[in-house]
C-alpha cells in the first residue's frame, strides 16, 4: 500500500515536471519569424511580445535586431530606424530586448546545433566577447570589410575588438572609455577639489581617499566583490593584458597584474575601497550617496545621472595611473559594444546599408541619440559635433562628452582573445580568495594560470 | 488488428497494458534516453560547434586533472552531507506533528510549509541574496539584537551556510508532503493503541512511523541526493559560485564550461556523464542498504 501511494505521488511529480517542461519549450522559439504586420501602429505595441525570440526577418524590408538596454542601445536602434525610414519609408525594424548574456548563450546554442535560423539579422555584442565568438563560431559573423562601411572613421583600439585576421566583423557602437567621477560636495568637506584627482597615480589616490574617508566617513570607491573589472581597467591603462602577443597566458610573473592586485588590496585595507555583494548594491552605493566616487566605463554615467537629486554634485576626470610602470597612462576602457550582422540573414544588403546609413556614417544621428541615452559614439567625426561640447549641468557645467571622447582617443589597446573570459574569471577568483580569505597572492596567481592553461588544453 | 478471436483473456489484458505503457515509454526514450546517449557520444569528441573530431576517452582522463571540477565536487558533497539529513529529519518531524489529528488548522500549516516549493528557484534565490546582503534583512536583524553583522557572501563557510539555509527552506515542505502521503496508509489506531500502552510521542515516532515509512524515506533520500548533486539555480543566482569558487556546484561548472568560458561542450558532456554515474552509484548503495524487504 505504501509503495503504491509513493509510486502514485512519484508518477504525479514526473507528469507535472514533464508538462512544465513541454510548456516552457513550447513558449520559446516558436513565434513566427514573418509576423511583420502591415498595420505599423498596432505593431509598435505588439512587436516585442509577439516576436519575442523570433529569428531573422523573412520580409524583404524588415530587419530583426537583438539588443539589451531600453534606455541605451534599444533607444539608439529605434532612433536609427526613424533616420533610415526618411529615405526608405517601407523599412521596418523589429527590435527585440535580449540580455547580453542571453544573446551569447543563444549564439552558442544555435551555432553548436548548426542551425542559425533562430538568430536575428543584427545583434549587439560586447567588445570583450568578440574574439571568443569569432574564433569559436566564425560561421555566425558576416565579413563587413568590403561592405562600403568606412572603418577608418572609428577609433583604432575600438575597431580592433571586432577585427580578426585583418577583417572587420562588427560596426563599432558605444564607447567604454574609463572615467573617474567624484562627488564634489564630499571632496569639499575634505578640503579637496576634482583637480586634486586629475592626472594622479594610485598611490596619490589612496592618500586622498584616506582624507575623504576621514572627513566624510565614506569610501572613495565601491566594487562588486570578486569582480575583476577594476583590475582589468588598471591592466589596460598600461597596455597590459592577461595574454601575451602569441596567445599564451600571462598571469604568473605579470608585473602590471601583480601591481594592480596589490593596489586593490591596499585600498581595501585602508578602507578607501569597500566591496559590495552584487551589481544592484554597487549601483545603489553610487545613487544613495554612500560612496564618494566611481571609476568605471563611461556608460556608468547613465546610472549616476539617474539619481536626479544629485545634479550638480558630480564631476568627471581621468582615472589614476599605475606608478612606476612603463607605458602607464590615466586612460583605460571597460565595456563597449559593436553591431554584428548574422550570416543567416536573408537581407544582408539591407542590414549593411542600414548600419552604414546610421551607425556607420551619420553624425546627425549620433547627435540625436546623445542627449537622451548618453551613448557616446566611437565614430570619430561625431566627436567634433557641437552637441558633444555642450555643458552638462549635472556635472557642474562641464562639457563631459567631449572630455570623454578625448579620453577614448588615449586608451591603449589590449589583447582579448578567445579565452579572455576564462582568464578574467580566474583572476576574479584569485582576487576574491586574496581579499576575502587572505590567501597568498603568488599561489593564487599560479592557480589562476594553471586553470586557464587547463581550459586552453581542452 | 489485435482483436483476433483466438486471444485469451490474459493476453488481452497484457495488450491493454502495453497500449497504455508504450506512449509514455516512447516519450521517455525520445526525450530522455536518446539525448543522454547523444551526450555520451559527444563526450567522446573534441572541438567546437559542428567541427567535432574523435577524442576517445581523453575528456574523461582530463577530468582527473581538473582541479576546478574537484573543488566543485567537494562543494556539492558538503551541501549533500549537511543539508540532506537536516532537511529529511525536519520534514519527518513536521509531517508527524501535522499528522496529529487533534491539531487544529492542520491544513493551513501544511499549506504554509509547502508554499516555498511553489516559488520559482530563481526568484527565491534572488530574494535570499538580498536578504543576506551586507545591509540586508538578516544583518539588520542581527544589528537589532546587538550582534555583529556577518559578511554572508564574503567567506566560503558563510556563503555555503546561506545556500544550505535556502535549500532547507525551499525543499523541506516538498519532502514533508511525501511523508504525509505515506502516513495516510499507517493505521491511526496503531498510534492510539501505543498511546494507551503508555508509549511516548518519541517512542511511537521511532517504532511506528519510521519503520512503516521506510520506503518513502528511501525514495525521498534518493530524490534529495540526486537533486543536490544536480544543484544549479542556487549556485548561479544566490552566490554566483562565489566568493571565488567556494560555493560553485558541479552543474554550475558544467554550465560555465559551455557558456561562460570558451565553449567546450564535449568536456561538459563528459562531466555530466561522471555526475550521472555518481548519482547511480549512490542510489544503488542506498537501495541496497535501505530496502530491507527481503
Amino acid at each position: 500500500m505504501n509503495r503504491k501511494i509513493a509510486a502514485a505521488v512519484l508518477a504525479g511529480v514526473m507528469a507535472a515536471s514533464a508538462l512544465a517542461g513541454c510548456g516552457s519549450a513550447g513558449a520559446g522559439g516558436t513565434a513566427p519569424a514573418s509576423a511583420a504586420p502591415e498595420d505599423t501602429a498596432a505593431a509598435e505595441t505588439e512587436e516585442s511580445v509577439a516576436e519575442e525570440t523570433a529569428g531573422a526577418s523573412a520580409d524583404a524590408n524588415s530587419l530583426t535586431v537583438w539588443t539589451w538596454d531600453p534606455a541605451f542601445n534599444i533607444y539608439a536602434m529605434k532612433e536609427a530606424e526613424k533616420f533610415y525610414q526618411k529615405d526608405h519609408p517601407d523599412f521596418k525594424l523589429n527590435v527585440v530586448e535580449v540580455l547580453s548574456d542571453d544573446i551569447e548563450t543563444k549564439i552558442t546554442t544555435a551555432a553548436s546545433s548548426g542551425d542559425l535560423s533562430t538568430l536575428p539579422d543584427i545583434f549587439l555584442m560586447q567588445d570583450n566577447s568578440y574574439q571568443k565568438y569569432m574564433t569559436n563560431f566564425p560561421e555566425v559573423f558576416t565579413d563587413l570589410t568590403d561592405s562600403g562601411i568606412d572603418f577608418s572613421k572609428f577609433g583604432e583600439g575600438k575597431r580592433a575588438y571586432s577585427t580578426k585576421d585583418g577583417k572587420n566583423y562588427g560596426v563599432p557602437f558605444d564607447n567604454g572609455a574609463v572615467i573617474a567621477a567624484y562627488r564634489t560636495d564630499y571632496l569639499e568637506q575634505a578640503g579637496l577639489s576634482v583637480d586634486d584627482f586629475t592626472d594622479i597615480t594610485w598611490d596619490q589616490y589612496i592618500e586622498l581617499g584616506k582624507k575623504v574617508k576621514e572627513a566624510t566617513g565614506n569610501p572613495l570607491i565601491t566594487s562588486q566583490s570578486g569582480s575583476p573589472d577594476l583590475i582589468m581597467e588598471m591592466l589596460q591603462s598600461c597596455g597590459a593584458s592577461l595574454f601575451k602577443e602569441d596567445g599564451t597566458v600571462n598571469i604568473v610573473g605579470n608585473e602590471q597584474l601583480l601591481k594592480a592586485l596589490d593596489y586593490y588590496r591596499q585600498m581595501v585595507e585602508a578602507g578607501v575601497l569597500v566591496e559590495v555583494t552584487d551589481w544592484d548594491q554597487y549601483i545603489a552605493s553610487i545613487q544613495n550617496g554612500t560612496v564618494s566616487g566611481v571609476v568605471n566605463g563611461c556608460w556608468i554615467i547613465g546610472s549616476i545621472t539617474a539619481a536626479t537629486d544629485q545634479s550638480g554634485k558630480w564631476a568627471i576626470t581621468n582615472m589614476p595611473r599605475l606608478d612606476g610602470v612603463t607605458g602607464a597612462v590615466n586612460y583605460s576602457n571597460n565595456g563597449g559594444s559593436s553591431w554584428a550582422v548574422c550570416t543567416a540573414t536573408k537581407n544582408k544588403e539591407l542590414a549593411i546599408d542600414f548600419l552604414n546609413g546610421t551607425f556607420g556614417s551619420n553624425v546627425e544621428f549620433y547627435e540625436a541619440i546623445l542627449p537622451s541615452s548618453g551613448a557616446i559614439a566611437t565614430y570619430l567625426p561625431a566627436g567634433d559635433s557641437d552637441v558633444y561640447s555642450k555643458p552638462q549641468d549635472f556635472f557642474g557645467g562641464d562639457a563631459i562628452y567631449s572630455k570623454i571622447i578625448d579620453f577614448a582617443g588615449k586608451v591603449p589597446s589590449n589583447i582579448t582573445g578567445a579565452y579572455y573570459y576564462d582568464a578574467r574569471d580566474a583572476v576574479g577568483v584569485a582576487l576574491s580568495n586574496v581579499i576575502q580569505s587572505g590567501a597568498d597572492l603568488e599561489a593564487e596567481l599560479q592557480t589562476a594560470q594553471d586553470t586557464v592553461e587547463f581550459n586552453m588544453g581542452g | 488488428m489485435n482483436r483476433k478471436k483466438g486471444l485469451t483473456l490474459q493476453k488481452k489484458k497484457l495488450l491493454t497494458g502495453w497500449f497504455f505503457v508504450i506512449p509514455a515509454t516512447a516519450f521517455i526514450f525520445l526525450f530522455s534516453f536518446y539525448p543522454m546517449l547523444q551526450a555520451f557520444i559527444l563526450s567522446l569528441h573534441r572541438g567546437v560547434g559542428q567541427n567535432l573530431s574523435w577524442n576517445g576517452f581523453a575528456n574523461y582522463t582530463r577530468i582527473l586533472k581538473d582541479r576546478v571540477f574537484f573543488q566543485t565536487m567537494r562543494n556539492t558533497f558538503v551541501y549533500l552531507i549537511i543539508q540532506v539529513p537536516i532537511m529529511l529529519l525536519l520534514a519527518l518531524i513536521l509531517a508527524s506533528v501535522l499528522n496529529n489529528r487533534s491539531l487544529r488548522f492542520r491544513g493551513l500549516f501544511r499549506t504554509m510549509i509547502f508554499l516555498p516549493c511553489a516559488t520559482s528557484l530563481v526568484s527565491y534565490s534572488m530574494i535570499f541574496r538580498s536578504m543576506f546582503a551586507n545591509d540586508g534583512f538578516v544583518n539588520t536583524m542581527l544589528r537589532g539584537v546587538g550582534m555583529a553583522p556577518v559578511g554572508w557572501f564574503q567567506s566560503g563557510t558563510a556563503a555555503r551556510a546561506v545556500i544550505i539555509i535556502a535549500l532547507v527552506w525551499r525543499w523541506t515542505g516538498y519532502n514533508m508532503v511525501f511523508y504525509l502521503a505515506g502516513m495516510q496508509s499507517i493505521d491511526y489506531a496503531l498510534y492510539e493503541s501505543a498511546k494507551i500502552d503508555g508509549a511516548s510521542v518519541f517512542a511511537s515516532f521511532r517504532h511506528i512511523t519510521v519503520p512503516l515509512l521506510r520506503p518513502t524515506i528511501l525514495m525521498t533520500a534518493i530524490m534529495s541526493i540526486s537533486g543536490t548533486l544536480q544543484l544549479f539555480d542556487e549556485s548561479v543566482n544566490l552566490t554566483n559560485g562565489g566568493p571565488g569558487r567556494e560555493t560553485m556546484t558541479m552543474s554550475h561548472y558544467i554550465y560555465n564550461t559551455s557558456f561562460v568560458q570558451s565553449p567546450n561542450f564535449s568536456y561538459a558532456a563528459a562531466v555530466s556523464v561522471v555526475i550521472l554515474v555518481m548519482i547511480a552509484v549512490l542510489s544503488f548503495i542506498q537501495m541496497k542498504v535501505g530496502d530491507k524487504r527481503d
